[in-house]
């Protein structure tokens, strides 16, 4: 590295003999810099991009889906048999969907605590267009496991459409009266399981009649597909 | 007894130097090591990353449409991004402390990613305890700072921005990181605490085996040693065995020459004497020619180098114990320098006149100063005249006597100063080669001992140095 070399100014060419000798202390510290430097800097792109990455996870998991427009009174055309003098709690799954393991096991949190308060009732989405057996997967396998829900089919997304479900993990609880009390999701995040706001709602409208808000972000799969 | 204490800490300080070569040799060993445990551990973590992806969210769903679940990019990409520089400075720099520390970052990223894989299961968080005792096999308490910051990290920014994930409530207390953190410093507590004994048994291991090292050394280097001494002393015994062969007939031969030696000389005094003698009838025929005088001359200085070597034979074979009397050294030299032969150099008498008198065999030690100052006056230059100079001194305050005889002369060539002391060893053309082997022999007979130190063209120094016992036994 040191040897004659060009100044760009005037064009002159100095010698490494006629500029003040480098210490051999200098010269090791520079090439010790030179090979430091590449190091810091994939270092930094891959703090970057790690950070990234983990950013784009993150917010995928926290990103809820479009909570639904449900009916403030029970839909009488309904066909999901409501029983009397309990409140009603439907869920909304697709089969396939991962995120919805978390919800169903929130649901089995709930319905082994308040269980003999509510009558629980899990959709199991058949989507318009699919053969029968499509909606056969983990979800409805999970939900039929908990004991008090009873799991039904819902053909071409009928009954979803009737109480404005759009995302799997859908919750609504409906009083005896056949009022809406919630309608959220029951996790913190996509497939997140453990305390949540949505859960803590749906325990409180239980035992207290009130919660401080009815309604929760819900983390699921679409159940419609999605639009071109 | 002195130099042992002077090199005593010359010892500890080069088993200390060891020590530290082997501490560090087994450290950076342990590094190298953890290093290789880790890109194993990490491409394990990965192909399981992926697995899980692929077994539980393989498919994220839109109605009946499907699409490659993020997690499974996030698991592949990410998880190969989180792996990528660990790998690469593993292969790169091991044993580097950027690498051990970017590995304990990228650990505990791989915790974040597995617990976010597994739907944040709180029994993945045990993979954050694992991985920090994992880190601990370094031995380097140093790592488990940078990994306990990613996690505290991960916990703050997660407390700002999305409590639930980790706490379960939206408004957790400010200090709820701290408590998560807690855990983590706790078990870091003990980590560090084995690092840093695991430093301190490796640190001693390697002072014993550095001990044990130079114990091993000593053992070589004194057993060379003895080889060596053995080997000496083994030649020393045949070469005095064939000395004493070779001595024993030189003596024998020499006693029987010296009587018939002595007669033939008588005779030819005899002859010589009636030649020169103009009364006698013999002189007649010596004037008539010249060269029989000249030829009596020649067998009479023949006789005499004859009977020199056959008294320097029996000198040397005859191996008397010297008869120790106080001696003055200096009119012991001016005797030597008057029995020298003719020669052409100046020989200067230097001993001081007060010097303390020491314990002699006058006779043999004559001998030898006639022995080395003959050497030294026949080592004078033809192109002129040489210079001898005899000095002395010691023999006070515990000192030994040093006699050292030192001439100008041509100097001894490097390759025989060593055999100048041997019997039969000679460059001269009439030597016998036993006139130093006589010297040594009489010097190592008064306990003394004596070097050569020549110098080709300039001269030699020849220094005999007697112990103080012999001026005290004289005393």
């Amino acid at each position: 590295m040191i040897g004659p070399t060009n100044d760009p100014t005037t064009g002159a060419t100095t010698g490494a003999t006629s500029a003040p000798t480098a210490s051999p202390t200098d010269v090791r510290a520079r090439a010790s810099l030179r090979a430091t430097v590449p190091w810091l800097l994939l270092g930094a792109a891959w703090l970057a991009v790690v950070a990234g990455g983990m950013h784009r996870l993150w917010r995928y998991s926290s990103d809820p889906g479009p909570g639904a427009a449900a009916p403030a009174e029970w839909p009488a055309a309904s066909r999901i048999g409501r029983a009397p003098g309990r409140a009603t709690l439907v869920m909304f799954a697709h089969p396939h969907c991962p995120c919805s393991r978390a919800s169903v096991g929130e649901l089995g949190w709930l319905m082994a605590h308040y269980g003999p308060q509510l009558d629980a009732h899990v959709l199991v989405l058949r989507a318009p267009g699919t053969a029968p057996g499509w909606e056969e997967g983990d979800i409805g396998r999970l939900a039929a496991d908990v004991p008090g829900v009873r799991v039904e089919i819902d053909a071409g997304g009928v009954e979803a459409a009737r109480f404005g479900a759009k995302t799997s993990g859908q919750v609504l609880l409906y009083d005896a009266g056949g009022r809406l009390l919630f309608s959220g999701g029951i996790t913190g995040g996509r497939g997140h399981p453990g305390d949540n706001l949505g859960r803590a709602r749906v325990v409180s409208l239980l035992t207290t009649g009130t919660a401080d808000r009815a309604d929760s972000p819900v983390f699921g799969c679409a159940l419609e597909d999605s639009k071109p | 007894m002195t130099t042992r204490e002077t090199n005593m800490p010359t010892t500890t300080e080069a088993v200390g130097a060891r020590a530290d070569t082997i501490f560090h040799g087994h450290q950076d060993a342990i590094y190298r090591r953890v290093d290789k445990l880790f890109v194993v551990l990490m491409l394990v973590q990965w192909a399981f990353a992926i697995g899980l992806a692929l077994v539980f969210s393989p498919y994220g769903w839109a109605g009946k449409v499907k699409a490659t679940h993020l997690h499974v990019y996030a698991a592949v990409l990410l998880g190969g991004a989180i792996t990528s520089l660990p790998l690469l400075l593993a292969w790169r720099r091991p044993g580097s402390v950027a690498t051990r520390h970017v590995i304990a970052c990228a650990q505990m990223l791989w915790s974040a990613l597995l617990i976010h894989l597994s739907g944040g299961r709180i029994e993945t968080h045990f993979h954050v305890f694992g991985s920090l005792a994992f880190l601990a096999f370094y031995r380097d308490w140093k790592v488990l700072v940078p990994a306990t910051l990613v996690v505290a990290l991960d916990h703050l920014v997660r407390q700002i921005y999305w409590p639930e994930s980790v706490y379960g409530v939206t408004n957790p207390e400010w200090w709820r990181f701290l408590e998560h953190a807690f855990w983590v410093a706790f078990e870091d507590v003990v980590l560090v605490l084995a690092c840093l004994r695991g430093v301190a048994e490796l640190r001693t291991i390697s002072q014993r085996q550095a001990q044990v090292e130079q114990l091993e050394r000593d053992k070589s280097v004194a057993l060379d040693e003895a080889l060596v001494d053995l080997k000496r002393s083994h030649e020393a015994r045949l070469r005095s065995e064939k000395l004493a062969a070779v001595g024993q007939l030189a003596a024998s031969v020499g006693h029987e020459l010296r009587n018939p030696l002595t007669a033939v000389r008588n005779a030819n005094t005899y002859i010589s004497r009636r030649l020169n003698d103009p009364k006698t009838a013999g002189a007649g025929a010596a004037a008539a020619d010249p060269k029989v005088l000249q030829f009596v001359g020649l067998i009479d200085r023949e006789l005499t180098a004859c009977t020199k070597i056959i008294g320097d034979l029996l000198d040397f074979a005859r191996e008397r114990p010297p008869d120790l009397q106080p001696c003055p050294l200096r009119p012991l030299i001016d005797e030597a320098v008057a029995l020298l032969p003719a020669h052409r150099a100046r020989v200067r008498n230097e001993v001081p006149e007060a010097l303390p008198v020491p314990s002699l065999d006058k006779d043999q030690f004559r001998q030898i100063l006639i022995n080395l100052l003959q050497n030294a006056v026949e080592a004078a230059r033809p192109d002129r005249e040489g210079e001898v100079v005899v000095t002395a001194e010691g023999g006070g305050d515990g000192r030994p006597w040093r006699l050292c005889v030192a001439d100008d002369g041509a100097g001894i060539p490097p390759e025989v100063v060593d055999k100048i002391f041997e019997p039969l060893f000679t460059t001269k053309i009439k030597g016998t080669g036993l006139g130093l082997a006589v010297v040594a022999n009489v010097v190592r007979l008064h306990g003394g001992t004596i070097h050569v130190d020549s110098r080709p063209g300039e001269g030699t120094r020849v220094v005999i140095e007697l112990p103080l016992a012999a001026g005290q036994q004289a005393a």
